[in-house]
């Protein structure tokens, strides 16, 4: 069994190899980071069915935790590894003919760069080294965000590094305060001795790495640099930002909440935020005219979603919480590289630009369609069952409040389906003036919309695929002594 | 005083923590926020340094071999901090440049100036 | 307004860590893992400078990833500093003859001195990082002194690449070799407090500091190209 510390350090040696590979042939560079994902994509699949049973623990330099940094692999990480890969690959190929100008040696090593670090954060079992591969997505996205150069791009990036860094820093505060504490920086050891701590005296340091953690994975209100950077950004780099940067971002603060501190009651502070930045991004998103900014602001909503279910704490409220973060994944990173190539033709991101694009571009505009009913959750599409799933954990705990919270999400999916319904009726009812000539995407950008289309198909018909991982994953963030007893034994 | 003198440690740092967090939330020159934002890293770093300190305790090098016998303070803080420098310094240089460009774009620097981005 | 609201808030934060810095008390024992590092550091790794045993041994990935970060930012400032707006070149006062003479001299020896630093980071303070910034040092004096001079720029991408490569590939030899660990110390201890000891630290420290000065070097002439 390969071990799993490949799917890190392989990326890594590309990457660095990449300016070397640049200097012999510039025409292989843009297919390393294909052949990065591709490799760590057999990796993952390869671990799936041992993770399952039991999470594979790897020893970085041989020493034993505490004493040295160890992975853990366990059914969450491997999950989001699946994820993070799958992303990676279909991004990666889109980049091949959708990134045109600029430096672009850089940007593949970047896009490269940044996946591996959010594959560090997913399957670390250290506390700093979660800071640092941290830093690694987090820098990356500031570059990227400021890869096209534009006026609007350098504003949005320096603005979000500005919110990035004090965040980034915060958090540094809060692993120092819990290192003079306890002495330690290994997870599980953390959380065995966080067990016997004080709440009053733990309080602190949790708060101020909740806030650093959360800004990058845009819970309000520390989320205003996400419609900015979202917009800006180059198309596929707004689909990893918006897919894949924000649910590592909420991968961090759960695992910091539910193992670290075992904070597993009910977080009704969290409950409320969720639900607030739920319908704050909706409303916005409503009242947009740019296509772009319009899906960041969807992409606020469905964090105040997950926030939502993860906050809930049962086993349904975090199984319902990934499903939607595979589901928002898939959806939101299809709808950016349909809208990435529409936008590229009519040249304007304006949303009454896109009439007639049913016609002129029917595929890339079907594929659209279909991350945008999966994202509103309407069936046979994976948003269905992941939205049904939140639903009815919020029906478990039997109280008039969360009947009322349960209402006001099912307000902002009506919100969601209204302003995705009328960029739908713009792409096939608005007839253009003149006859419509058809210039679809290049193939190499459809292939990998399919895909991910056929992936919010076939999961949403059949979700016991993802389900039989969904359960174990919960199971290990809700169940801290398991993670500590696998890590120390 | 002998309160003072351990807790001046832990003071200084936090000191140089909020006027860096102070400096980036109210100044409206991006320059002097970037300079905030390098107060706010030395901050935390001086703070992560003296967290390892203990008393009466030398380097933890063992190249010398007449201080054998002295108490050695905790490395760890110290690889830390060596890391989270050489990050702010990554930010920085990244954060430069894009002022840099950003500056060629507005002709300003007043943040308050540059806000293309509406609503 | 914007102050004194800034100043409520930094207030409260204030108080809460005030709160939690009671329970670290300064000059106490706090480390459980410390201790062990101090102790049984010679043993285990060779290296007399226990600080660069955690961070190159016990804690090699943090170092990794600190280097990916570094990597990341140089790319990332010559991707946005890559079209260059004014073409136009200003005639530059070339540095008198003794300014620039006095630059050449030192030059190397600045380099010299920081690749000491970076080649005995296992044996006294010091290390890749350190070294590394040091050479980089000598690049902007030359560029400070001498002007006109321009580093290799290829030669700085190769060297960089290497460095980091070699980092890599040493840790999957550990894979391969030895206990079958990424990153372990596979390498001979060799006596301690000699240059060739510490097995693979000296190497992995050379490595970096090699990649960490032509990265900062790299990132002074980009810097150096857009003022011109």
């Amino acid at each position: 069994m390969v071990n799993p510390v490949v799917l890190v350090a392989v990326p890594l040696g590309l990457a660095f190899a990449l300016p070397l590979i640049g200097l012999v042939s510039k025409r292989m560079v843009k297919y390393i980071p294909v052949a990065a994902f591709a490799f760590n994509l057999v990796v993952v699949l390869r671990h799936i069915p041992g993770v399952l049973e039991k999470p594979v623990v790897v020893h970085i330099g041989g020493f034993v935790p505490p004493f040295g940094i160890n992975l853990y692999v366990g059914p969450v990480g491997i999950l989001f590894a699946a994820l993070i890969t799958i992303a990676g690959l279909l991004v990666s190929v889109y980049s091949l003919v959708y990134i045109r100008e600029g430096a672009k040696e850089k940007y593949h090593i970047l896009f490269l760069l940044l996946l591996t670090g959010a594959m560090g954060v997913v399957l670390t079992g250290d506390i700093f080294n979660l800071f640092v591969f941290f830093e690694v997505l987090c820098i990356s996205s500031y570059a990227l965000v400021a890869y096209l150069g534009d006026k609007g791009g350098i504003e949005s990036a320096i603005k979000y590094l500005i919110q990035g860094s004090v965040g980034s820093s915060l958090l540094l505060i809060g692993i120092g305060l819990l290192y003079g504490q306890f002495g330690t920086l290994n997870m599980a050891d953390l959380a065995r001795e966080i067990q016997s701590a004080s709440p009053v005296s733990v309080f602190v340091p949790m708060a101020l790495m909740v806030t650093g953690l959360g800004v990058e994975a845009a819970i309000f209100p520390l989320n205003a640099w996400l419609p900015d950077a979202h917009s800006s950004a180059p198309s596929s780099i707004s689909a990893v930002l918006s897919g894949i940067a924000i649910e590592v971002g909420c991968y961090a603060v759960v695992r910091i909440l539910f193992t670290l501190f075992g904070v597993t009651d009910l977080l009704m502070f969290f409950v409320f935020l969720g639900v607030t930045t739920l319908l704050i991004g909706e409303m916005c998103a409503f009242s947009q005219s740019n296509i772009k900014r319009m899906l960041a602001y969807s992409s606020i909503g469905q964090i105040g979603l997950i926030v939502f279910a993860f906050a809930l704490a049962s086993s349904y409220g975090v199984s319902g919480g990934l499903f939607q973060m595979i589901s928002h994944t898939l959806g939101k990173a299809l709808l950016f590289l349909a809208a990435g190539y529409m936008i590229y033709r009519t040249g304007s991101m304006q949303i009454s630009s896109f009439q007639g694009m049913g016609g002129k571009m029917p595929l890339t505009a079907l594929a659209f369609t279909i991350g945008a009913f999966s994202i509103v959750g309407l069936p046979p599409f994976i948003g269905f069952p992941s939205k049904f799933l939140i639903i009815r954990a919020a029906l478990a705990k039997e109280a008039i409040l969360f009947t009322v919270l349960i209402g006001l999400i099912l307000l902002g999916t009506v919100i969601e389906g209204a302003y995705f319904f009328r960029v739908i009726q713009v792409i096939y009812f608005k007839k253009g003036s003149e006859k419509p000539e058809r210039r679809e995407a290049p193939v190499a950008a459809l292939i990998p919309m399919f895909i991910f289309a056929a992936l919010i198909l076939i999961i949403g018909i059949y979700p016991g695929l993802v389900s039989r991982v969904l359960g174990p994953a919960a199971n290990e963030l809700l169940n801290k002594m398991d993670y500590i007893r696998s890590v120390l034994g | 005083m002998n309160w003072l003198q351990d807790t001046v440690y832990y003071i200084g740092a936090f000191g140089l923590v909020f006027i860096g967090l102070f400096v980036m939330l109210v100044k409206r020159n991006l320059i002097k926020v970037i300079i905030g934002l390098s107060i706010l890293e030395t901050g935390v770093n001086l703070f992560l340094v003296s967290v390892g300190y203990i008393s009466r305790g030398t380097a933890p090098i063992f190249s010398n071999p007449l201080v054998e016998t002295r108490t050695r303070v905790d490395p760890v803080p110290q690889a830390l901090v060596l890391t989270a420098i050489v990050i702010g310094v990554a930010v920085l240089a990244l954060a430069l440049s894009l002022a840099i460009r950003l500056y060629q774009h507005y002709g300003t620097l007043d943040l308050s100036k540059i806000r293309e981005q509406k609503w | 307004m914007r102050s004194i609201v800034s100043l409520v808030a930094l207030a409260v934060i204030g108080a809460g860590i005030a709160v939690s810095l009671d329970e670290i008390p300064f000059g106490a024992v706090k480390s459980r893992v410390g201790g062990h590092y101090v102790d049984l550091g010679r043993e285990q790794t060779g290296a007399s400078n226990i600080v660069t045993a955690v961070v190159v041994n016990y804690r090699g990935f943090d170092t990794l990833g600190e280097v990916t970060v570094l990597f990341v930012a140089a790319m990332g400032l010559g991707a946005v500093l890559a079209t260059r707006r004014n073409k136009q070149k200003p005639d530059i006062e070339s540095a008198s003859l003794v300014l620039y003479t006095g630059c050449r001299f030192l030059f190397p020896l600045i380099l010299l001195f920081g690749a000491y630093i970076f080649i005995n980071g296992h044996l006294t303070p010091g290390g890749g990082f350190q070294g590394g910034a040091v050479v980089a040092s000598a690049f902007v004096l030359v560029y400070l002194g001498c002007r006109g001079k321009k580093i290799n720029e290829t030669g700085s991408k190769l060297v960089e690449s290497a460095g980091g490569l070699i980092f890599i590939l040493v840790g999957f030899a550990g894979l391969a070799v030895g206990g079958h660990y990424f990153l372990s110390n596979y390498l001979p201890r060799g006596e301690l407090n000699t240059l060739f000891s510490a097995g693979v630290i000296p190497i992995i420290y050379i490595a970096i500091g090699l990649k960490v000065g032509s990265e900062l070097a790299g990132v002074i002439d980009r810097l150096v190209e857009e003022s011109t």
